[in-house]
Protein backbone atom coordinates (compact mmCIF):
# COMPACT_ATOMS: atom_id res chain seq x y z
CA UNK A 1 0.00 0.00 0.00
CA UNK A 2 1.53 3.31 -1.07
CA UNK A 3 2.34 5.55 1.82
CA UNK A 4 0.38 8.42 0.26
CA UNK A 5 -2.90 6.73 1.11
CA UNK A 6 -2.15 6.66 4.79
CA UNK A 7 -4.71 8.68 6.74
CA UNK A 8 -1.97 9.88 9.04
CA UNK A 9 -0.15 11.31 6.10
CA UNK A 10 -3.30 12.97 4.81
CA UNK A 11 -3.87 14.60 8.17
CA UNK A 12 -0.30 15.77 8.29
CA UNK A 13 -0.54 17.11 4.75
CA UNK A 14 -3.76 18.91 5.59
CA UNK A 15 -2.11 20.40 8.65
CA UNK A 16 0.77 21.63 6.53
CA UNK A 17 -1.68 23.07 4.00
CA UNK A 18 -3.54 24.94 6.72
CA UNK A 19 -0.25 26.20 8.11
CA UNK A 20 0.83 27.39 4.67
CA UNK A 21 -2.52 29.11 4.21
CA UNK A 22 -2.04 30.85 7.54
CA UNK A 23 1.47 31.96 6.68
CA UNK A 24 0.59 33.09 3.16
CA UNK A 25 -2.60 35.08 3.46
CA UNK A 26 -3.01 35.36 -0.28
CA UNK A 27 -2.42 31.80 -1.32
CA UNK A 28 -4.81 31.11 -4.20
CA UNK A 29 -8.06 29.72 -2.90
CA UNK A 30 -10.83 30.99 -5.06
CA UNK A 31 -14.35 31.62 -3.96
CA UNK A 32 -16.57 32.68 -6.86
CA UNK A 33 -17.31 29.57 -8.90
CA UNK A 34 -15.65 27.34 -6.32
CA UNK A 35 -17.11 24.93 -3.76
CA UNK A 36 -18.76 26.19 -0.60
CA UNK A 37 -15.84 25.01 1.51
CA UNK A 38 -13.88 28.00 0.21
CA UNK A 39 -16.25 30.21 2.18
CA UNK A 40 -14.53 28.86 5.28
CA UNK A 41 -11.17 29.60 3.68
CA UNK A 42 -12.26 33.20 3.12
CA UNK A 43 -13.35 33.48 6.71
CA UNK A 44 -10.10 32.04 8.05
CA UNK A 45 -7.85 34.10 5.80
CA UNK A 46 -9.64 37.36 6.55
CA UNK A 47 -9.73 36.75 10.33
CA UNK A 48 -13.45 37.25 9.90
CA UNK A 49 -16.50 35.56 11.32
CA UNK A 50 -19.62 34.12 9.76
CA UNK A 51 -22.38 36.35 11.07
CA UNK A 52 -25.18 34.21 9.72
CA UNK A 53 -25.93 31.42 7.27
CA UNK A 54 -29.40 31.48 5.83
CA UNK A 55 -31.16 29.02 3.57
CA UNK A 56 -33.29 30.85 1.05
CA UNK A 57 -35.44 29.34 -1.67
CA UNK A 58 -32.98 27.84 -4.13
CA UNK A 59 -29.73 28.91 -2.49
CA UNK A 60 -27.86 29.59 0.76
CA UNK A 61 -26.27 32.87 1.92
CA UNK A 62 -23.30 33.18 4.25
CA UNK A 63 -22.89 36.63 5.72
CA UNK A 64 -19.31 37.31 6.71
CA UNK A 65 -18.35 40.16 9.03
CA UNK A 66 -14.87 41.45 8.23
CA UNK A 67 -12.74 43.22 10.88
CA UNK A 68 -12.69 46.31 8.63
CA UNK A 69 -16.41 46.78 9.20
CA UNK A 70 -17.31 45.58 5.74
CA UNK A 71 -19.91 42.84 5.36
CA UNK A 72 -19.47 40.26 2.62
CA UNK A 73 -22.15 37.83 1.46
CA UNK A 74 -21.43 34.66 -0.43
CA UNK A 75 -24.27 32.94 -2.28
CA UNK A 76 -24.15 29.16 -2.67
CA UNK A 77 -26.14 27.20 -5.25
CA UNK A 78 -27.68 23.75 -4.59
CA UNK A 79 -24.73 22.17 -6.42
CA UNK A 80 -22.49 23.51 -3.65
CA UNK A 81 -20.71 26.18 -5.67
CA UNK A 82 -20.51 29.89 -4.90
CA UNK A 83 -22.36 31.72 -7.69
CA UNK A 84 -22.28 35.26 -6.34
CA UNK A 85 -20.47 37.45 -3.81
CA UNK A 86 -21.54 40.86 -2.58
CA UNK A 87 -19.99 43.44 -0.28
CA UNK A 88 -20.94 46.63 1.53
CA UNK A 89 -18.91 48.79 3.88
CA UNK A 90 -16.19 51.40 4.27
CA UNK A 91 -13.70 49.46 2.14
CA UNK A 92 -13.73 46.55 -0.29
CA UNK A 93 -12.92 43.05 0.90
CA UNK A 94 -10.01 41.07 -0.52
CA UNK A 95 -11.50 40.61 -3.96
CA UNK A 96 -8.46 38.76 -5.23
CA UNK A 97 -9.49 36.08 -2.78
CA UNK A 98 -13.25 36.39 -3.22
CA UNK A 99 -13.29 36.56 -7.02
CA UNK A 100 -10.52 34.06 -7.56
CA UNK A 101 -9.98 33.39 -11.26
CA UNK A 102 -12.37 36.23 -12.15
CA UNK A 103 -10.40 38.91 -10.30
CA UNK A 104 -8.49 39.95 -13.41
CA UNK A 105 -11.64 41.13 -15.20
CA UNK A 106 -12.19 43.83 -12.55
CA UNK A 107 -8.54 44.79 -12.41
CA UNK A 108 -8.36 45.39 -16.15
CA UNK A 109 -11.50 47.49 -16.66
CA UNK A 110 -10.41 50.43 -18.84
CA UNK A 111 -10.99 54.08 -18.00
CA UNK A 112 -12.91 56.14 -20.56
CA UNK A 113 -14.39 59.57 -21.03
CA UNK A 114 -17.56 58.31 -19.34
CA UNK A 115 -15.82 56.98 -16.23
CA UNK A 116 -16.16 58.54 -12.83
CA UNK A 117 -15.05 57.16 -9.48
CA UNK A 118 -18.49 56.00 -8.45
CA UNK A 119 -19.55 53.26 -10.84
CA UNK A 120 -18.31 50.06 -12.33
CA UNK A 121 -20.30 47.68 -14.47
CA UNK A 122 -18.36 44.92 -16.13
CA UNK A 123 -19.67 42.06 -18.20
CA UNK A 124 -16.94 39.77 -19.40
CA UNK A 125 -17.78 36.26 -20.46
CA UNK A 126 -19.77 34.65 -17.67
CA UNK A 127 -18.86 37.29 -15.10
CA UNK A 128 -20.96 40.32 -14.17
CA UNK A 129 -19.40 42.76 -11.70
CA UNK A 130 -21.27 45.86 -10.54
CA UNK A 131 -20.23 48.35 -7.92
CA UNK A 132 -21.24 51.78 -6.67
CA UNK A 133 -21.05 54.15 -3.73
CA UNK A 134 -18.54 56.74 -2.59
CA UNK A 135 -15.63 57.12 -0.19
CA UNK A 136 -16.43 55.53 3.21
CA UNK A 137 -19.43 53.62 1.75
CA UNK A 138 -18.70 51.20 -1.07
CA UNK A 139 -20.90 48.36 -2.25
CA UNK A 140 -20.88 45.88 -5.07
CA UNK A 141 -21.47 42.38 -6.27
CA UNK A 142 -20.14 39.85 -8.73
CA UNK A 143 -21.93 36.82 -10.10
CA UNK A 144 -21.61 34.13 -12.72
CA UNK A 145 -24.54 34.34 -15.10
CA UNK A 146 -24.56 30.67 -16.00
CA UNK A 147 -24.39 29.56 -12.39
CA UNK A 148 -27.42 31.39 -11.03
CA UNK A 149 -29.93 28.79 -9.83
CA UNK A 150 -33.30 29.01 -11.53
CA UNK A 151 -35.82 31.22 -9.80
CA UNK A 152 -33.26 33.47 -8.10
CA UNK A 153 -34.08 37.17 -8.31
CA UNK A 154 -30.97 39.17 -9.22
CA UNK A 155 -32.27 42.00 -7.06
CA UNK A 156 -31.84 39.80 -3.98
CA UNK A 157 -28.11 39.39 -4.58
CA UNK A 158 -26.65 42.20 -2.51
CA UNK B 1 -38.11 90.89 -10.29
CA UNK B 2 -38.55 93.04 -7.22
CA UNK B 3 -37.00 90.46 -4.97
CA UNK B 4 -34.09 89.94 -7.37
CA UNK B 5 -33.47 93.66 -7.43
CA UNK B 6 -33.71 93.87 -3.68
CA UNK B 7 -31.25 91.04 -3.43
CA UNK B 8 -28.78 92.80 -5.69
CA UNK B 9 -29.15 96.02 -3.73
CA UNK B 10 -28.61 94.10 -0.53
CA UNK B 11 -25.50 92.50 -1.92
CA UNK B 12 -24.24 95.92 -3.01
CA UNK B 13 -24.89 97.30 0.43
CA UNK B 14 -22.95 94.48 2.01
CA UNK B 15 -20.02 94.92 -0.35
CA UNK B 16 -20.01 98.68 0.26
CA UNK B 17 -20.13 98.14 4.00
CA UNK B 18 -17.24 95.75 3.92
CA UNK B 19 -15.25 98.15 1.73
CA UNK B 20 -15.86 100.93 4.23
CA UNK B 21 -14.86 98.69 7.08
CA UNK B 22 -11.59 97.90 5.34
CA UNK B 23 -11.03 101.53 4.38
CA UNK B 24 -11.50 102.55 7.96
CA UNK B 25 -8.86 100.25 9.29
CA UNK B 26 -6.26 103.01 9.24
CA UNK B 27 -7.71 104.31 12.46
CA UNK B 28 -9.34 107.48 11.13
CA UNK B 29 -12.88 106.30 11.35
CA UNK B 30 -13.62 106.82 14.99
CA UNK B 31 -12.31 107.52 18.44
CA UNK B 32 -9.95 105.20 20.26
CA UNK B 33 -8.07 102.26 18.87
CA UNK B 34 -10.10 100.62 16.13
CA UNK B 35 -10.57 96.90 16.22
CA UNK B 36 -8.36 95.04 13.81
CA UNK B 37 -9.99 94.69 10.41
CA UNK B 38 -11.60 91.37 9.61
CA UNK B 39 -9.21 89.07 7.84
CA UNK B 40 -9.56 90.11 4.26
CA UNK B 41 -9.74 86.60 2.82
CA UNK B 42 -10.73 86.05 -0.74
CA UNK B 43 -12.78 82.97 0.02
CA UNK B 44 -13.86 82.13 -3.49
CA UNK B 45 -12.08 79.92 -6.00
CA UNK B 46 -13.22 79.62 -9.58
CA UNK B 47 -14.21 76.20 -10.84
CA UNK B 48 -14.72 74.84 -14.34
CA UNK B 49 -16.30 71.86 -16.04
CA UNK B 50 -14.11 71.06 -19.00
CA UNK B 51 -12.56 68.03 -20.63
CA UNK B 52 -9.91 67.56 -17.96
CA UNK B 53 -6.12 67.61 -18.22
CA UNK B 54 -4.71 66.98 -21.67
CA UNK B 55 -3.00 63.82 -20.47
CA UNK B 56 -6.36 62.25 -19.67
CA UNK B 57 -8.85 60.57 -21.96
CA UNK B 58 -11.35 63.36 -21.38
CA UNK B 59 -14.31 63.59 -19.06
CA UNK B 60 -17.90 64.75 -18.81
CA UNK B 61 -19.62 66.51 -15.91
CA UNK B 62 -16.37 66.73 -13.97
CA UNK B 63 -15.68 69.80 -11.86
CA UNK B 64 -12.12 71.16 -11.55
CA UNK B 65 -10.27 73.90 -9.70
CA UNK B 66 -6.67 74.96 -9.09
CA UNK B 67 -4.79 74.46 -5.85
CA UNK B 68 -1.46 75.88 -4.70
CA UNK B 69 0.72 73.68 -2.51
CA UNK B 70 3.97 74.62 -0.82
CA UNK B 71 6.63 72.74 1.07
CA UNK B 72 5.56 73.39 4.69
CA UNK B 73 6.86 76.72 5.93
CA UNK B 74 8.15 77.83 2.53
CA UNK B 75 6.79 80.74 0.52
CA UNK B 76 8.96 80.00 -2.48
CA UNK B 77 8.82 76.22 -2.92
CA UNK B 78 5.27 76.35 -4.17
CA UNK B 79 3.33 75.06 -7.14
CA UNK B 80 -0.10 75.83 -8.50
CA UNK B 81 -1.75 72.77 -10.02
CA UNK B 82 -4.75 73.01 -12.31
CA UNK B 83 -7.40 70.39 -13.01
CA UNK B 84 -7.82 69.27 -9.44
CA UNK B 85 -11.22 67.58 -9.32
CA UNK B 86 -13.68 69.08 -6.84
CA UNK B 87 -15.36 66.11 -5.17
CA UNK B 88 -18.04 66.39 -2.50
CA UNK B 89 -18.11 62.57 -2.26
CA UNK B 90 -14.60 62.09 -0.90
CA UNK B 91 -12.25 63.61 1.63
CA UNK B 92 -8.79 65.07 1.32
CA UNK B 93 -6.38 66.61 -1.14
CA UNK B 94 -4.61 64.06 -3.33
CA UNK B 95 -2.07 65.04 -5.96
CA UNK B 96 -0.70 63.03 -8.86
CA UNK B 97 3.05 62.71 -8.41
CA UNK B 98 3.79 62.99 -12.16
CA UNK B 99 2.59 66.62 -12.16
CA UNK B 100 4.05 67.54 -8.76
CA UNK B 101 7.41 69.29 -9.09
CA UNK B 102 7.89 69.77 -5.33
CA UNK B 103 9.30 67.25 -2.92
CA UNK B 104 6.87 67.16 -0.05
CA UNK B 105 8.01 65.56 3.23
CA UNK B 106 6.45 62.17 3.87
CA UNK B 107 4.80 61.57 7.25
CA UNK B 108 6.56 59.24 9.64
CA UNK B 109 4.74 57.17 12.23
CA UNK B 110 5.89 57.18 15.85
CA UNK B 111 6.24 53.42 15.59
CA UNK B 112 8.64 53.86 12.67
CA UNK B 113 8.01 53.69 8.98
CA UNK B 114 6.57 56.06 6.46
CA UNK B 115 2.84 56.47 6.10
CA UNK B 116 1.16 55.55 2.82
CA UNK B 117 -2.42 55.07 1.78
CA UNK B 118 -4.41 52.79 -0.47
CA UNK B 119 -7.29 55.05 -1.44
CA UNK B 120 -10.26 53.08 -2.64
CA UNK B 121 -12.59 54.47 -5.24
CA UNK B 122 -15.45 52.41 -6.65
CA UNK B 123 -13.59 51.72 -9.88
CA UNK B 124 -10.14 51.11 -8.43
CA UNK B 125 -7.47 52.31 -6.08
CA UNK B 126 -4.72 54.93 -5.84
CA UNK B 127 -1.51 54.25 -3.93
CA UNK B 128 1.00 56.68 -2.52
CA UNK B 129 2.54 58.23 0.59
CA UNK B 130 0.96 60.74 2.92
CA UNK B 131 3.00 63.93 2.86
CA UNK B 132 2.47 67.32 4.42
CA UNK B 133 1.95 70.54 2.51
CA UNK B 134 0.84 74.10 3.05
CA UNK B 135 -2.28 74.53 0.95
CA UNK B 136 -3.64 77.68 -0.62
CA UNK B 137 -6.93 77.85 -2.50
CA UNK B 138 -8.10 81.31 -3.50
CA UNK B 139 -7.11 83.36 -0.43
CA UNK B 140 -7.54 80.53 2.05
CA UNK B 141 -4.54 78.82 3.58
CA UNK B 142 -3.97 75.71 5.65
CA UNK B 143 -0.59 74.84 7.13
CA UNK B 144 1.12 71.44 7.25
CA UNK B 145 -1.87 69.46 6.06
CA UNK B 146 -1.62 65.73 5.33
CA UNK B 147 -2.12 65.15 1.59
CA UNK B 148 -1.63 62.05 -0.52
CA UNK B 149 0.96 61.95 -3.28
CA UNK B 150 -0.49 59.39 -5.69
CA UNK B 151 1.92 57.39 -7.79
CA UNK B 152 5.04 58.61 -5.97
CA UNK B 153 8.12 57.02 -7.50
CA UNK B 154 9.56 56.50 -4.01
CA UNK B 155 6.68 54.13 -3.17
CA UNK B 156 6.33 51.69 -6.01
CA UNK B 157 5.72 48.45 -4.12
CA UNK B 158 1.96 48.31 -3.84
CA UNK B 159 0.97 45.90 -1.06
CA UNK B 160 -1.10 42.92 -2.17
CA UNK B 161 -3.74 43.97 0.38
CA UNK B 162 -4.13 47.16 -1.67
CA UNK B 163 -4.11 45.76 -5.19
CA UNK B 164 -6.30 42.90 -3.93
CA UNK B 165 -9.19 45.30 -3.41
CA UNK B 166 -9.45 45.28 -7.16
CA UNK B 167 -10.19 47.62 -10.00
CA UNK B 168 -7.91 49.87 -11.96
CA UNK B 169 -4.67 51.13 -10.48
CA UNK B 170 -5.17 54.90 -10.85
CA UNK B 171 -1.71 56.27 -10.25
CA UNK B 172 -1.16 58.36 -13.40
CA UNK B 173 -3.00 61.40 -14.77
CA UNK B 174 -4.28 59.23 -17.60
CA UNK B 175 -5.73 56.53 -15.36
CA UNK B 176 -6.88 59.00 -12.69
CA UNK B 177 -8.45 61.47 -15.12
CA UNK B 178 -7.26 64.53 -13.18
CA UNK B 179 -4.11 66.10 -11.78
CA UNK B 180 -5.47 65.55 -8.32
CA UNK B 181 -8.65 65.57 -6.30
CA UNK B 182 -9.99 67.90 -3.62
CA UNK B 183 -12.34 65.92 -1.40
CA UNK B 184 -14.68 68.32 0.41
CA UNK B 185 -17.40 65.98 1.66
CA UNK B 186 -19.23 66.73 4.92
CA UNK B 187 -16.83 64.93 7.27
CA UNK B 188 -13.41 65.84 8.58
CA UNK B 189 -11.40 62.88 7.33
CA UNK B 190 -11.29 60.03 4.84
CA UNK B 191 -11.71 57.40 7.56
CA UNK B 192 -14.02 57.38 10.53
CA UNK B 193 -12.00 55.25 12.93
CA UNK B 194 -8.56 54.60 11.45
CA UNK B 195 -7.04 55.66 14.77
CA UNK B 196 -8.31 52.45 16.34
CA UNK B 197 -9.07 50.08 13.45
CA UNK B 198 -7.31 48.96 10.30
CA UNK B 199 -9.25 49.00 7.05
CA UNK B 200 -6.60 48.33 4.45
CA UNK B 201 -6.38 52.08 3.90
CA UNK B 202 -3.31 53.28 5.79
CA UNK B 203 0.00 51.41 5.66
CA UNK B 204 3.25 51.73 7.57
CA UNK B 205 6.13 51.28 5.12
CA UNK B 206 9.71 50.30 5.84
CA UNK B 207 11.10 47.71 3.46
CA UNK B 208 7.53 46.56 2.95
CA UNK B 209 4.18 48.03 3.91
CA UNK B 210 1.74 46.73 6.49
CA UNK B 211 -1.81 47.75 7.38
CA UNK B 212 -1.76 50.15 10.32
CA UNK B 213 -3.82 52.36 12.57
CA UNK B 214 -3.06 56.08 12.37
CA UNK B 215 -3.43 58.93 14.87
CA UNK B 216 -6.15 61.36 13.75
CA UNK B 217 -3.71 64.20 13.12
CA UNK B 218 -1.78 62.16 10.54
CA UNK B 219 -4.86 61.09 8.57
CA UNK B 220 -5.93 62.85 5.39
CA UNK B 221 -8.44 65.59 6.28
CA UNK B 222 -10.91 67.53 4.23
CA UNK B 223 -8.44 70.45 3.87
CA UNK B 224 -11.19 73.04 4.27
CA UNK B 225 -11.47 72.03 7.92
CA UNK B 226 -7.82 73.08 8.34
CA UNK B 227 -8.24 76.56 6.89
CA UNK B 228 -7.51 79.35 9.38
CA UNK B 229 -10.98 80.80 8.71
CA UNK B 230 -14.01 79.88 6.60
CA UNK B 231 -13.47 76.27 7.64
CA UNK B 232 -16.97 74.97 8.42
CA UNK B 233 -18.00 74.00 4.92
CA UNK B 234 -18.15 74.95 1.28
CA UNK B 235 -20.65 76.29 -1.22
CA UNK B 236 -20.60 75.20 -4.87
CA UNK B 237 -22.25 77.69 -7.22
CA UNK B 238 -22.83 76.66 -10.82
CA UNK B 239 -24.94 78.31 -13.53
CA UNK B 240 -27.81 76.63 -15.28
CA UNK B 241 -26.73 74.68 -18.33
CA UNK B 242 -28.83 74.28 -21.48
CA UNK B 243 -30.52 70.90 -21.79
CA UNK B 244 -28.29 69.91 -24.69
CA UNK B 245 -25.13 70.72 -22.76
CA UNK B 246 -22.32 73.27 -22.88
CA UNK B 247 -18.55 73.50 -22.81
CA UNK B 248 -16.27 75.15 -20.27
CA UNK B 249 -18.98 75.96 -17.74
CA UNK B 250 -17.55 78.13 -14.96
CA UNK B 251 -18.69 78.63 -11.39
CA UNK B 252 -17.51 79.32 -7.87
CA UNK B 253 -16.31 77.35 -4.89
CA UNK B 254 -16.95 79.49 -1.83
CA UNK B 255 -15.35 78.55 1.49
CA UNK B 256 -17.17 78.89 4.77
CA UNK B 257 -20.86 79.14 5.58
CA UNK B 258 -22.14 82.24 7.40
CA UNK B 259 -18.58 83.42 7.97
CA UNK B 260 -18.46 86.23 5.39
CA UNK B 261 -20.91 88.47 3.57
CA UNK B 262 -20.75 86.28 0.48
CA UNK B 263 -21.51 82.94 2.12
CA UNK B 264 -24.53 83.79 4.25
CA UNK B 265 -27.29 81.22 4.50
CA UNK B 266 -30.68 82.27 3.23
CA UNK B 267 -33.93 80.42 3.04
CA UNK B 268 -32.64 77.29 1.41
CA UNK B 269 -33.69 73.73 2.03
CA UNK B 270 -31.42 72.10 4.63
CA UNK B 271 -31.11 68.31 4.44
CA UNK B 272 -28.98 66.64 7.09
CA UNK B 273 -27.09 63.48 6.11
CA UNK B 274 -26.28 60.29 8.00
CA UNK B 275 -22.94 58.83 9.08
CA UNK B 276 -22.28 57.80 5.48
CA UNK B 277 -23.12 61.27 4.12
CA UNK B 278 -26.30 59.75 2.72
CA UNK B 279 -29.98 60.67 2.72
CA UNK B 280 -33.28 59.41 1.28
CA UNK B 281 -34.52 59.72 -2.28
CA UNK B 282 -38.08 58.90 -3.25
CA UNK B 283 -38.35 58.06 -6.92
CA UNK B 284 -40.71 56.00 -9.02
CA UNK B 285 -42.70 54.85 -6.00
CA UNK B 286 -39.64 53.59 -4.17
CA UNK B 287 -37.54 54.96 -1.32
CA UNK B 288 -33.79 54.70 -1.76
CA UNK B 289 -32.25 54.94 1.70
CA UNK B 290 -28.57 54.99 0.69
CA UNK B 291 -28.74 57.93 -1.66
CA UNK B 292 -26.30 60.77 -2.05
CA UNK B 293 -25.75 64.11 -3.77
CA UNK B 294 -22.23 64.12 -5.14
CA UNK B 295 -20.20 66.43 -7.39
CA UNK B 296 -17.91 63.46 -8.11
CA UNK B 297 -20.59 61.48 -9.96
CA UNK B 298 -20.75 62.44 -13.61
CA UNK B 299 -24.47 61.86 -14.07
CA UNK B 300 -27.73 61.00 -12.36
CA UNK B 301 -27.65 57.30 -11.55
CA UNK B 302 -30.65 55.18 -10.63
CA UNK B 303 -32.32 51.92 -11.56
CA UNK B 304 -35.33 52.19 -13.87
CA UNK B 305 -35.78 49.26 -16.20
CA UNK B 306 -38.45 51.15 -18.15
CA UNK B 307 -35.89 53.56 -19.64
CA UNK B 308 -33.93 52.39 -22.68
CA UNK B 309 -30.20 52.13 -22.13
CA UNK B 310 -27.66 53.12 -24.79
CA UNK B 311 -26.19 50.70 -27.30
CA UNK B 312 -22.45 50.70 -27.85
CA UNK B 313 -21.46 52.03 -31.28
CA UNK B 314 -19.91 49.46 -33.65
CA UNK B 315 -16.69 51.49 -33.58
CA UNK B 316 -16.39 51.01 -29.82
CA UNK B 317 -18.17 47.78 -28.84
CA UNK B 318 -16.93 47.83 -25.22
CA UNK B 319 -17.90 51.47 -24.62
CA UNK B 320 -19.17 52.23 -21.14
CA UNK B 321 -21.87 54.33 -22.78
CA UNK B 322 -24.06 51.24 -22.39
CA UNK B 323 -24.44 52.13 -18.72
CA UNK B 324 -26.19 55.41 -19.59
CA UNK B 325 -29.80 56.01 -20.61
CA UNK B 326 -30.82 56.71 -24.20
CA UNK B 327 -34.59 57.37 -24.20
CA UNK B 328 -36.20 58.15 -27.57
CA UNK B 329 -37.21 61.55 -26.27
CA UNK B 330 -36.18 63.54 -23.22
CA UNK B 331 -37.92 62.52 -20.01
CA UNK B 332 -38.79 64.83 -17.15
CA UNK B 333 -39.05 62.84 -13.94
CA UNK B 334 -40.18 63.89 -10.47
CA UNK B 335 -37.98 63.12 -7.50
CA UNK B 336 -38.11 63.94 -3.79
CA UNK B 337 -35.04 64.16 -1.58
CA UNK B 338 -35.43 63.85 2.17
CA UNK B 339 -32.82 64.65 4.79
CA UNK B 340 -32.32 62.70 7.98
CA UNK B 341 -33.97 65.70 9.67
CA UNK B 342 -37.19 64.88 7.80
CA UNK B 343 -37.05 67.94 5.55
CA UNK B 344 -38.11 67.20 1.99
CA UNK B 345 -37.64 68.95 -1.33
CA UNK B 346 -40.68 70.31 -3.16
CA UNK B 347 -41.53 69.93 -6.85
CA UNK B 348 -38.06 68.80 -7.86
CA UNK B 349 -37.71 67.23 -11.30
CA UNK B 350 -34.77 66.17 -13.43
CA UNK B 351 -34.33 65.51 -17.13
CA UNK B 352 -33.04 62.36 -18.76
CA UNK B 353 -31.76 62.96 -22.28
CA UNK B 354 -30.44 60.55 -24.86
CA UNK B 355 -26.77 60.25 -23.90
CA UNK B 356 -25.55 59.23 -27.35
CA UNK B 357 -27.49 62.00 -29.09
CA UNK B 358 -26.22 64.62 -26.64
CA UNK B 359 -22.62 63.51 -27.00
CA UNK B 360 -22.77 63.11 -30.78
CA UNK B 361 -24.54 66.41 -31.41
CA UNK B 362 -21.84 68.37 -29.60
CA UNK B 363 -18.67 66.33 -29.17
CA UNK B 364 -16.86 69.35 -27.71
CA UNK B 365 -19.32 69.73 -24.84
CA UNK B 366 -18.41 68.47 -21.38
CA UNK B 367 -21.33 69.63 -19.21
CA UNK B 368 -24.57 67.70 -19.64
CA UNK B 369 -27.38 68.37 -17.16
CA UNK B 370 -29.51 65.53 -18.53
CA UNK B 371 -26.89 62.80 -18.53
CA UNK B 372 -28.27 59.86 -16.55
CA UNK B 373 -27.26 56.26 -16.14
CA UNK B 374 -28.12 52.94 -14.64
CA UNK B 375 -27.41 51.72 -11.17
CA UNK B 376 -27.53 47.94 -10.96
CA UNK B 377 -30.10 46.34 -8.74
CA UNK B 378 -27.20 45.01 -6.65
CA UNK B 379 -26.78 48.54 -5.36
CA UNK B 380 -30.43 48.55 -4.38
CA UNK B 381 -31.32 51.39 -2.09
CA UNK B 382 -29.19 53.98 -3.82
CA UNK B 383 -29.97 56.99 -5.99
CA UNK B 384 -26.75 58.75 -6.95
CA UNK B 385 -27.51 62.37 -7.83
CA UNK B 386 -24.30 63.62 -9.40
CA UNK B 387 -23.01 66.88 -10.80
CA UNK B 388 -26.20 67.64 -12.80
CA UNK B 389 -27.84 68.33 -9.43
CA UNK B 390 -25.50 71.29 -8.94
CA UNK B 391 -26.31 73.07 -12.22
CA UNK B 392 -28.29 76.24 -11.60
CA UNK B 393 -27.93 75.89 -7.85
CA UNK B 394 -26.00 77.20 -4.91
CA UNK B 395 -25.24 74.07 -2.88
CA UNK B 396 -23.77 74.32 0.62
CA UNK B 397 -22.03 71.35 2.24
CA UNK B 398 -21.65 71.87 5.99
CA UNK B 399 -19.05 69.75 7.73
CA UNK B 400 -20.01 67.58 10.69
CA UNK B 401 -20.35 69.75 13.78
CA UNK B 402 -20.43 73.03 11.86
CA UNK B 403 -22.97 75.41 13.37
CA UNK B 404 -24.49 77.79 10.88
CA UNK B 405 -27.53 80.02 11.08
CA UNK B 406 -29.67 77.30 9.50
CA UNK B 407 -28.45 74.14 11.19
CA UNK B 408 -25.66 71.89 12.33
CA UNK B 409 -23.57 69.82 9.94
CA UNK B 410 -23.30 67.38 8.38
CA UNK B 411 -25.85 68.77 5.98
CA UNK B 412 -26.36 69.74 2.38
CA UNK B 413 -28.44 72.85 1.62
CA UNK B 414 -29.62 74.47 -1.59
Amino acid sequence: MPIFQSNDFKSAALGVAVLIAALLPHVASATLGEPETTVQTDVALAHASIKSSEDRTGYRVHEIQLPSGTVMREFVAPNGNVFAVAWQGPTRPDLRQALGQYFGAFASAPRSKFSDRRHVQIQQGDLVLQSGGHMRALSGRAYLQSAIPSGVNLGDLH
Amino acid sequence: MVSMRALKMGLCALLCLSAIACGGSDGTSGGGTPPPPPANTANTASVIIDGGPSASSGSVNTLFTSVTVCVPGSTTSCQTIDHIQVDTGSYGLRLLAPVLTLTLPVETLASGGSLAECTQFVDGFSWGPIATADIQIAGETAKSVPVQVIGDSRFTNIPTECSGTGGTEEDTVSTFGANGILGIGPFESDCGDCDTATHGLYFACTTSCTDTTVPDNLQIPNPVTHFAVDNNGTIVVLPSVAAGGASNVMGSLIFGIDTQSDNASGTQTVLTVDDNAELLVMFNGQTFANSFIDSGSNGIFFADSSITTCTAPPSDPTSQIVNFYCPASTLTLPVTIQGMNGTMTNNLTFGVGNAITMLNDNPSFDAFPQLAGTLPAGNAGSFDYGLPFFYGKRVAIAVQGAMTTVGTGPYIAF
